[in-house]
């Protein structure tokens, strides 16, 4: 093997997603960046002699505006109780769905996946049901055991809550995929070596399982994570942002403020703190895991 | 393995089927309501099985959909997105297996794709793709969807299980780069690229806004788009909704049933350690 | 070496299949280069199938792409950044001025003489006012559309108003004796979001938006009453805040008799509940100062750079005719915007749809602000701060007062 062609080989693997991400996905973002420090509106887009450059106006006024630092609080309220919640319990249930025998299994794997397949509006439909505050069925369920009626979607904070677990019973089904086939691939001799070694089963899920299974869960951690900031359908169909803008996210906002009404460059901005967001929390998770991988 | 006896094997089976039974009622009563009639569906409290089943709202979806034409498009992107997961896989492969100058821009670039949401880019792709001349065709619809950062990065992460050795040795054996690839790490990735041919599957599926957006004649929508065309602008015909949605559904569980098994199918890696 | 290059091949072979894709998508997809074919977008799914009268009549082929309604805005706003767009394009009423500012549409004021339908003489007023931005003429009216009260004539009989609430008083009187009816028992559900209904409220009190006002227009005791009016809904339990019971089921069942909304919900009401047949009715907005409702609907433009202009005319002055905005009534339900189809039996001899017609006469165009409906929305949320947040009316519309001005400015 030359030593030329093993310096492009890995090239020649990466190369063509990698062009066609940079064209049609990395350079709209470099375009976003820069719509971001101008006043782009409709005008704007149709004639782009009308643009104005104005710096980081548009990120001043986004700090002080009421409605997007409300929305910033409450996607963290979302990301700080909903991850965990979303990763541990898509763990847990690729975990089960691997102890029960394989006929089982595998109907339990179409089972548990399908909430990711139901479409948004049943979704709306039927959440909106077990929601309802007078005639809902989790209210209906409460009153037998002498509870009062909850809330559900009425009161800004118990509605993030509700939002958050509407998220998780939905998003369960695609990370519950990526462990069962890390699982899956968890060499058998391990645990062999360790029944040998009378290791107990607590000790072989913490001291193999899980070890084995970290590039996995460092995966999901992180998209779910991204997802999660980027928390839009949720309240975009169930309450639009409300009651009171208590289930706003920072993605609905966007939508709202800078795409609804055409304020282009206000959106950007908005996007962009988002953005440094992320990307701030995903290398912190890159900083933190187990250097079983460099970057 | 880790369960010691029938007794817990019989409680953790009835847990699952429990929870399993509770976040699978919504699947279920959109495919009933889809056989109910319009007052039925949103009755409170609502009913499961359907008081008077009706076809109705199939009658009328196949009735007002273009139906082959679309399923044409959609089954022409599904074809394309498929090309666009091998892409994904080389790369993934690619950043996961070798080492080399700028390799961590290079990926932090892929990871940034995913950080913004759609919506901020729509614009700018659009003009990008309008540019290129590529608006109303069946390239400016597949490309903008054909690489995904979150199937990259995916691929990326389970290349650690398999083994550097393996392919050391087959390089050894004198194998070429890209028969390493197909013919020893695409089986080896089976049960990851099982998962990744589901999703790459439901998103192409449903594909919704470049079709709408780059077509500027109804032959290039897809059947998600003549979906929606039958929403009301006003009145939200729910019936008619959950008819169309358990139409979309059924392609993607048959996919999900064949495919599943894959998942489970590992090639177990220590047998060749 | 062998194995590279093959690689090296697929991904070639895919960006060759992709470039010969979109050559030949080009030279087939649209038909621009064809003389008598005008390409026309629209949210109203059925346009295709009603347009072949045309085509025969004229020898204009109309190539007809329908949009969803969820996504027309993001597909215009491709058009507009490209400035590539069809020949013709419905456009919402309150999407005209974001729309005509950026100069999407074409001026078609100096051609309106050369074409029988187009005078503004043979629309609704109000209707044509939202066609009018900035000295030009942007569009035609297609259809019209608007907000009537429907009402339980068994139940409002009860309480004394057999025909309905006449007046705003008569109105606050029948919600609260509809509203001592028990528990679980309300008079109205109030529209929580469509912008345009907390303008409704004002315009009846009196109050109008003053263009060159601007945020000032909302400094007014008239618009202050209209928030007080809406209110007094929640305030007294006469509107129920929450979600509760499935709409119609509640129309049905009694415990909320009234609503307000749009002519689509006749159709609503016969379908989800046929056991009140006969016990409900449809009438005018009831009277503050005026019962005038808004003007909605949809108009028909020619895209600022379409070339096909006179084709396009003459797609749009047969869109206009009476007989053919009578005929779309009859396949989907829209009213007519040109008055003379509505002597056409198919809606005069019909008392409900007749009595939106009869409220059509009394409506309020929009002003024609890019902002409208945006503000719609903030004094929506001004009044769920009111409403359920308790705020003071006071402060709240200071407030409001404030964002407004906001708004505005941008």
């Amino acid at each position: 093997m030359s030593t030329m062609k093993k310096k492009w080989t890995p090239f020649l693997f990466i190369g063509p997603a990698v062009l066609l991400l940079i064209i049609f996905s990395f350079l709209p973002i470099i375009v976003a960046f820069g719509i971001s420090f101008t006043d782009t509106n409709l005008i704007g887009l149709a004639n782009w002699t009308q643009i104005n450059f104005v710096g980081f106006d548009n990120y001043l006024e986004l700090f002080s505006d009421q409605k997007f630092m409300q929305s910033m609080a409450n996607t963290f309220v979302y990301v700080i109780i909903g991850v965990p919640l979303a990763v541990g319990s898509s763990f847990f249930i690729a975990f089960f769905i691997n102890l029960v025998g394989q006929k089982l299994a595998s109907t339990f794997r179409v089972i548990y996946y399908i909430p990711s397949v139901t479409n948004i509006v049943a979704i709306a439909v039927v959440w909106g049901f077990l929601y309802n505050q007078e005639y809902g069925l989790f209210n209906y369920l409460l009153s037998l055991v002498d509870i009062g009626r909850v809330p559900w979607l009425e009161d800004p904070f118990v509605a993030k809550l509700s939002l958050i677990l509407m998220a998780v019973w939905k998003s369960n089904g695609i990370s519950m995929l990526i462990f069962l086939a890390a699982l899956q691939s968890i060499p058998r001799v391990y645990y062999e070596a360790a029944d040998i070694d009378g290791a107990n089963r607590w000790q072989k899920l913490i001291k193999i399982t899980l070890p084995s299974m970290s590039f996995a869960t460092f995966f999901v951690t992180v998209t779910t994570l991204i997802g999660w900031l980027q928390f839009f359908e949720e309240p975009f169909v169930m309450t639009d942002g409300g009651p009171l803008n208590g289930t706003n996210s920072i993605a609905l906002f966007i939508y709202q403020e800078g795409f609804q009404y055409n304020e282009f460059g206000y959106g950007a901005a908005a996007s962009f703190i988002l953005f440094a967001i992320i990307i701030v929390a995903t290398l912190i998770q890159f900083k933190f895991r187990k250097s079983d991988q460099t970057l | 393995m880790f369960l010691k006896n029938r007794v817990e094997k019989t409680v953790v089976t009835g847990i699952m089927f429990i929870g399993g039974l509770i976040v699978s009622l919504p699947f279920f009563w959109m495919i009933l309501s889809s056989l109910k009639n319009e007052n039925e569906v949103l009755s409170i409290p609502p009913t499961l099985i359907p008081n008077e089943p009706t076809f109705e709202h199939y009658i009328n979806l196949f009735q007002n959909l273009n139906f082959d034409v679309y399923l044409i498009n959609t089954l022409i992107i599904v074809f394309f997105s498929m090309i666009g997961l091998f892409l994904n896989t080389m790369a993934g492969y690619g950043f996961g297996k070798f080492q080399f100058k700028g390799k961590e821009t290079w990926f932090i670039i892929v990871l940034i794709t995913m950080m913004l949401p759609g919506q901020v880019t729509m614009i700018p792709t659009y003009l990008i793709l309008n540019e290129m001349g590529l608006t109303n065709s069946m390239s400016g619809i597949v490309l903008p969807g054909l690489i995904a950062a979150f199937n990259i990065f995916l691929i990326r992460q389970f290349m650690v299980t398999i083994p550097d050795d393996l392919i050391e040795a087959a390089r050894l054996d004198g194998a070429g780069e890209f028969y390493i690839f197909t013919k020893l790490i695409i089986p080896l990735a089976k049960p990851i690229l099982a998962v990744q041919v589901i999703l790459t599957f439901i998103g192409s599926w449903n594909s919704f806004l470049w079709p709408l957006i780059i077509a500027n004649d109804q032959s290039l929508y897809t059947l998600s788009v003549g979906l929606a065309l039958l929403k009301d602008q006003n009145v939200t015909n729910y019936g008619l909704q959950m008819a169309g949605s358990t139409f979309m559904v059924v392609p993607v569980l048959i996919i999900f049933i064949i495919f599943q098994k894959y998942i489970i199918e590992g090639f177990n890696v220590s047998g060749i350690k | 070496m062998r194995k590279i290059k093959i690689l090296v091949f697929v991904s070639f072979l895919f960006v060759i299949i992709t470039l010969s894709a979109c050559t030949s998508g080009d030279s087939s997809g649209d038909g621009q280069s064809d003389e008598n074919t005008i390409q026309v977008w629209t949210m109203s799914d059925g346009l295709d199938d009603f347009v072949t009268d045309f085509e025969e009549e004229s020898g204009i082929t109309v190539d007809v792409q329908s949009i969803p309604w969820e996504s027309a805005h993001d597909k215009l706003l491709t058009a507009v950044a490209s400035g590539e767009g069809p020949d013709v394009l419905q456009i919402g009423t309150t999407w005209v001025a974001e729309f005509a500012e950026a100069d999407t549409f074409m001026d078609i004021s100096k051609y309106i003489d050369d074409y029988e339908n187009l005078a503004p003489d043979n629309f609704y007023e109000s209707a044509v006012g939202t066609t009018e931005f900035d000295g030009q003429t942007i569009g035609v009216p297609w259809y019209v559309d608007t907000r009537a009260l429907f009402y339980r004539t068994d139940i409002l009989e009860e309480v004394g108003y057999p025909n309905g609430p006449e007046t705003w008083e008569d109105m606050i009187d029948a919600s609260r004796k509809l509203a001592d009816r028990g528990d679980d028992q309300y008079a109205i559900d109030l529209p929580t979001t469509d912008p345009q209904f907390p303008f409704i409220l004002a315009w009846e009190q009196g109050w109008t938006y003053d263009i060159d006002k601007g945020a000032d227009s909302f400094n007014s005791s008239d618009f202050k009453e209209a928030i007080e009016l809406h209110h007094l809904f929640y305030d007294e339990g006469l509107s129920q805040m929450g979600e509760g019971k499935e709409f119609f089921q509640a129309f049905s069942d009694g415990s909320k008799a009234m609503f307000f909304s749009g002519p689509w919900d006749i159709g609503t009401v016969k379908d989800r509940a046929p056991e009140i047949e006969g016990k409900w009715d449809v009438k005018v907005m009831p009277t503050a100062e005026n019962n005038k409702s808004m003007m909605g609907g949809a108009h028909l433009s020619v895209f600022a750079n379409s070339e096909k202009v006179e084709q396009s005319l003459k797609f749009i002055n047969w869109m206009a005719a009476p007989d053919t905005q009578a005929k779309w009534y009859e396949t989907k339900s829209e009213l007519p915007a040109n008055k003379e189809a509505w002597e056409n039996p198919v809606l005069a001899d019909d008392d409900m749809v007749s009595t939106f017609g009869e409220q059509l006469e009394a409506t309020q165009p929009l002003p024609l602000i890019p902002e409208y409906e945006r503000l719609g929305n903030e004094i929506l949320t001004t009044l769920e701060e009111i409403n359920r947040g308790g705020a003071e009316i006071d402060q709240s519309l200071e407030a409001f007062r404030a964002e407004a001005a906001k708004i505005l400015s941008e």
